[in-house]
């Protein structure tokens, strides 16, 4: 799943949650697979800082991104 | 005359399909700077015995039309060099070949001019009749006709009346597939892990770029794929980078552009065949040309357009900052949303015992008010209650009710049932009322 849907998916389970009564089960579920998403997103967010590229096609055709820099 | 010349001439002569015999155009011009020949009176125009055999001087050696108009063209081609004329455009005529035929005229003037296909080809588009063109052109002779004409090299428009035009002929065409439809554009991915940069690796746009990515999101990668920007090369160059970054596919999404500049150097942008592959990519495109004044067709085909190459890297990535701001307050918003529903549930549980009493409480009062009810009917029904208001009930000795004087025989034993007790009695005698007596 991409950053992107865990964040929608978090953004659901919180609004779910808010809304309406449910059963303390389903509640805790829920509960549950927002967390994992929550720790999901966080380590995504945690990445370390990418380097500058560039997208070079090898003589064989095989492409392929090596630092701008180096 | 010079070897260059005399082959050009030939060429010429070739070209044209004139059939002329060299030796006369060139013996012709031999003399060139000899004094012209005078022509009004008839006197001067006899000329001595000893020159009468040169060619064009005296009737037995006149040359042919064809030679004349040759050596005009040969002249006129040697002493023009390509100039840059002004003129307005009349009766273009295109050949299926691709060659263009008009007129170029003035208040005062006209010249033919033909614009040959490899020519034609890389101008922008046709000028419409009546435009003011500027126009590259290399004074020539049409010897079919003998007419002057203007091989035309290159033309431009006064004012941006061809750019206009090229640009709308491949905005209807595309625009007529629904490649620039609403409904084509895709939404742009919160957080790209990577953004393919489609630019050539030495212009400002790059820089732009990766400082703008780098200071909002260091976590999002750039990917660099280097393409000539502008000069004839750079549409074949952008689509061939364009390409490169789909067939990889690591990319969630493109930023097409250069930083600004004329409307020559961003033409490449509205090239068709950039736009149709900016407009084909799997993955959205942010299309960044130039500056905000300047529409191109890749603007148009782009998910999203951006002003300049920074403004495009803003809307590519998010600022980090505020996504980590975001998920934590999302993360708080989970905790306590859980917390309030356990709450609900302890409050529904505590909810329900109350109602469970109540309704206990009321089943067991409308038992008990039921209860009087029937008691109070019965009470009312049961003779002991007309006993305890003084009155006796009397029974036989079986214990049947006593209610007429044929229960009893005189000597009879009954029952007296009276408020406090019962009395044994015997009937001395029974007698019978008549009716309405006492």
């Amino acid at each position: 799943m991409s950053f992107e849907k865990k964040v929608q998916r978090l953004e659901e389970i919180v609004r779910a949650l808010e809304s309406k009564d449910m059963s303390l089960e389903k509640g805790l579920k829920l509960f549950e697979e927002g967390i994992a998403c929550l720790r999901d997103a966080s380590t995504e967010l945690a990445k370390s800082e990418a380097a500058v590229q560039v997208l070079r096609e090898r003589v064989d055709g095989i492409l392929e991104a090596t630092d701008l820099r180096a | 005359m010079n070897s260059r010349s005399r082959e050009a001439a030939a060429h010429n002569a070739g070209r044209s399909g004139a059939n002329e015999p060299e030796p006369d155009t060139l013996a012709l011009f031999e003399d060139f700077d000899a004094p012209p020949p005078p022509s009004r009176s008839e006197g001067r125009a006899r000329r001595p015995a000893a020159r009468s055999d040169e060619p064009g001087l005296s009737p037995e050696s006149a040359i042919s039309i064809a030679a004349l108009t040759l050596a005009t063209r040969e002249i006129i081609e040697g002493a023009v060099e390509p100039l840059w004329v002004r003129g307005e455009v009349v009766g273009l005529k295109e050949h299926r070949k691709g060659h263009w035929y008009f007129t170029l005229k003035d208040a005062a003037a006209q010249i033919r001019c033909v614009m040959w296909a490899s020519d034609a080809r890389r101008a922008l588009a046709a000028p419409d009749e009546g435009m003011t063109i500027s126009a590259l052109g290399k004074l020539t002779v049409f010897a079919a006709r003998g007419e002057l004409q203007l091989r035309i090299l290159r033309i431009e428009a006064s004012g941006d009346g061809l750019w206009r035009k090229a640009f709308e002929k491949i905005h209807k065409k595309l625009e007529a597939e629904g490649l620039f439809a609403t409904e084509r554009k895709r939404p742009l991915p919160l957080l790209p892990s990577c953004v393919a940069l489609v630019t050539s690796t030495d212009g400002a746009a790059l820089h732009d770029v990766v400082s703008v990515v780098q200071r909002r999101c260091p976590i999002t990668r750039v990917v660099v794929a280097h393409a000539q920007v502008q000069g004839e090369d750079a549409p074949k160059s952008i689509v061939a980078a364009l390409h490169r970054v789909a067939r990889w596919g690591q990319a969630d999404v493109v930023i097409l552009g250069r930083g600004g500049g004329s409307r020559e150097d961003l033409w490449a942008f509205n090239d068709e065949r950039v736009v149709r592959a900016a407009a084909g990519m799997p993955v959205p495109v942010i299309s960044a040309v130039g500056h905000e004044v300047d529409v191109t067709l890749c603007d148009l085909a782009a998910d999203h357009r951006a002003a300049t190459p920074s403004a495009a890297a803003e809307a590519a990535v998010p600022r980090l900052t505020d996504l980590v701001r975001h998920v934590k307050r999302l993360g708080t918003e989970l905790r306590e949303a859980a917390l309030a529903q356990v709450e609900s549930a302890r409050e529904r549980l505590a909810d329900a015992g109350v109602s469970v009493a109540r309704a206990a409480t009321h089943k067991v009062e409308r038992g008990r008010l039921t209860l009087e009810g029937v008691a109070g009917r019965l009470h009312a029904l049961s003779p002991l209650a007309t006993i305890a208001r003084g009155y006796a009930v009397l029974a036989d000795r079986e214990g049947n009710p006593v209610t007429s004087v044929t229960s009893l025989n005189d000597g009879d034993a009954f029952v007296a049932r009276v408020r406090d007790g019962r009395i044994h009695a015997r009937a001395e005698r029974t007698e019978t009322l008549r009716e309405g007596e006492e």
